[in-house]
């Protein structure tokens, strides 16, 4: 069963992150390694499968928004500090989030720091899919400096949409920061269209942030969030 | 005949109008006015109380009812009030009409949305096509087919020419009719489908691009309609790109804006950001206005196309000149340096004080005989691809002569345009002899620059640009 077909046969609107990454990966979409741990012991050894440095965040079905409740922890780089920040995040969700049951942790591999893009999608009823790229933080709000394409998006499309926002140049190499991986960024366009395309079912999606590395080093997908349509039981 | 083909409804050879009336200053009769002095087809009159009406020294038969039209006819006018509509319509099945210009309004727009599915549903029962309702039709130049109810001495009819206007606004496409006729613009066709309950921009993008006298196709816009219509028009215009340019301007843009047209079209949604990436993604020209579009429609009906961005600037106008490369450079477009060995060649030819980069200063002192000596030594070269030429004709030693050579231009086969501005009769003269030999002429250096901008980027849409 895909995640989109367990989500709905759960009554659920929104895919957990896991699934979302589950999702991105069967479209080839590059996400960090992870895996999800019920207790402490499996952290530890997911984390050792998985190497060090690795993120952890809540895993929740009522808990929207991870970072508001303190469920999120980065940069881990060994099992001392991982079993730490199991307890923190325990321990910060039942004092802001008492109503939520854990489920569990999500560890996922920590990307190195590089440019952060938003990669989202809206489903518009004459529209359809739409997807919309930017580059991360609050400038891009604050310019609206976002470009749109319909799905099915081309490569020729994608390659576009990059080259279309003002803040292009932070890819290219701007005041001695390194090009970046722009073929990697077009690739996921062009998938993230595919599967968009092939899921009629998902209404909102956002990739955020997508790290985009030095050049041929790659881009990573390193949060997601799917909400489909229906409304959740 | 096949039904996805609009040849009937737009460039149809017999008529009938059915609510003609002798009455003047009121809509049937301009309607008949039209149809009976312009229209070079045959058109049969419809209207109940009539037999015969006398006008413009001639004698018309009108008949009782459509089924009462001996012959066969190609498309309906109907302008009768609206829950009349029907049954004219279902008539006009019977009879085999092929298509109908539903001008009456009363529809979807004032939320009788159940009269408007009744006429659509008999449309596709007798595979009639609808234009309308609560629309202006069409106007054609070409067979003088005119269903704009406006009188043609307060709204101007353009001539035909190479342009043609898809309008989702009726008003919006009698003001361009008005505004372009009194500029002598040819605009053949001019479509407004008011409701759109049947035939709409899909639809009329793909008749005008089998068109061949059209050249240009422009598109004023407030929202789209129905859903998935936004799929529809991405496809059949990325299609029409690849024969003739599309250049569209798209109303409604800000918060406030998008609720006006929300309530003025009943169109849904969309944020204008989605519209901007449409066109991008569909190879469509988008225009900043109205000015701008038609600016930019003429040089995309009468130039040749660009195989590079670099612009060659000439003038008589420091000021101009300069004004000229701001706005080139501000629309990504290049302004190069003069190659030291024309440099030199063309030291010998000009005035002493002539500024020989880029642009070319001719100084106020020119004479018609410079710009031909420096159209000829730099536009037939590699280093240029289209040119930018200033002509301020208050300067003494130029003449209506300077028009002929800028003419003569014409066979490097690079786009031209021209800045020429001032009111004296010299100067409207000058453009007038330049506008008929298809140079595209601009009051402001910003205008002209767009227009060669707009060139550039059809050009890379055709993928005729060399990289």
């Amino acid at each position: 069963m895909s995640a989109i077909e367990r989500a709905k046969a759960e009554g659920r609107n929104k895919l957990y992150e896991h699934e979302a990454f589950e999702l991105l990966a069967r479209y080839s979409i590059p996400v960090p390694e992870f895996g999800v741990a019920k207790d402490e012991d499996e952290a530890v050894s997911l984390a050792e499968k998985i190497g060090y440095p690795v993120a952890v965040k809540v895993v929740s079905r009522q808990i929207v928004h991870k970072t508001d409740v303190g469920g999120v922890v980065l940069g881990i780089s060994d099992s001392k500090a991982l079993l730490e920040a199991c307890r923190k995040i325990k321990e910060n969700v039942k004092a802001r989030a008492p109503y939520a049951e854990i489920e569990g942790c999500l560890i996922q591999k920590m990307v190195p720091s590089g440019v952060e893009l938003i990669i989202g999608a809206v489903y518009d009823e004459i529209f359809g899919h739409v997807v919309a790229f930017g580059l991360g933080g609050v400038l891009t709000e604050l310019y609206r400096d976002v470009s749109m394409r319909l799905v099915p998006i081309e490569e020729e499309d994608a390659w576009e949409m990059i080259r279309e926002v003002k803040a292009y140049r932070l890819l290219t190499g701007y005041r001695g920061t390194p090009p970046r991986d722009m073929p990697a960024i077009v690739d996921i366009i062009v998938k993230f269209s595919r599967l968009l395309a092939e899921n009629p079912a998902i209404r909102e999606a956002d990739l955020n942030p997508v790290i985009a590395l030095e050049e041929g080093k790659g881009a990573y997908v390193v949060d997601a969030r799917f909400l489909l349509d229906g409304e959740a039981l | 005949m096949s039904q996805e083909d609009l040849t009937p409804l737009i460039s149809p050879r017999s008529v009938a109008l059915v609510g003609a009336s002798p009455k003047q200053a009121s809509v049937g009769y301009v309607l008949f006015e039209n149809l009976a002095n312009r229209f070079k087809g045959t058109a049969y009159f419809v209207n109940p109380k009539y037999d015969v009406v006398e006008a413009w020294g001639r004698q018309f038969k009108f008949y009782k009812s459509l089924s009462e039209v001996p012959d066969p006819v190609d498309v309906a006018v109907i302008a009768v009030p609206a829950q009349v509509v029907p049954q004219v319509l279902e008539e006009a099945g019977k009879k085999g009409v092929k298509a109908a210009v539903i001008i009456s309004s009363g529809f979807a727009e004032v939320g009788n949305v159940e009269l408007e599915n009744e006429i659509r549903a008999i449309g596709k029962m007798y595979g009639i096509r609808i234009l309308g309702p609560n629309c202006l039709g069409v106007y054609n130049a070409f067979n003088g087919f005119d269903t704009v109810f406006l009188p043609a001495e307060r709204a101007g009819r353009p001539p035909a020419g190479p342009l043609a206007l898809i309008s989702q606004s009726g008003a919006v496409a009698a003001s361009i009719m008005d505004w372009a006729a009194r500029r002598n613009i040819g605009l053949s066709i001019m479509v407004n489908y008011g409701n759109k309950a049947d035939v709409g921009d899909v639809e009329l993008l793909r008749y005008l691009e089998r068109d061949d006298r059209i050249k240009v196709i422009t598109v004023y816009m407030e929202g789209f309609k129905y859903p998935g219509e936004a799929r529809r028009f991405l496809e059949a215009a990325k299609e029409v790109v690849k024969k003739k340019p599309i250049i569209a301007y798209k109303a409604g843009r800000s918060a406030a804006a998008q609720r006006a047209v929300k309530s003025h079209t009943a169109a849904l949604a969309g944020s204008y950001e989605m519209y901007r990436g449409l066109f991008r993604q569909a190879g469509i020209i988008e225009a900043a206005n109205l000015r701008d579009m038609f600016d930019m429609a003429k040089a995309l009906a009468t130039q040749p196309l660009p195989r590079g961005r670099r612009v060659l600037v000439l003038t008589d106008s420091g000021g101009m000149g300069i004004q000229a490369v701001d706005a080139l450079e501000a629309l990504g477009l290049e302004v190069p340096e003069i190659p030291e060995s024309i440099r030199r060649e063309l030291r010998k030819e000009l005035l002493p004080f002539s500024a020989l980069s880029n642009p070319v200063d001719v100084t106020g002192s020119a004479t018609d005989q410079h710009y031909k000596v420096v159209l000829e030594a730099l536009l037939p070269t590699a280093f240029f691809d289209m040119a930018l030429i200033v002509t301020l004709m208050q300067v003494p030693g130029l003449t209506q002569n300077l028009a002929e050579y800028i003419i003569d231009a014409k066979r490097f086969k690079k786009p031209i345009v021209v800045v020429n501005f001032g009111g004296s009769q010299m100067v409207q003269e000058f453009t007038r002899t330049l506008e008929e030999a298809e140079i595209p002429t601009y009051s402001t250096p910003d205008r002209a620059a767009k227009a060669l901008w707009a060139l550039h980027e059809y050009a890379k849409i055709r993928g005729m640009v060399r990289t």
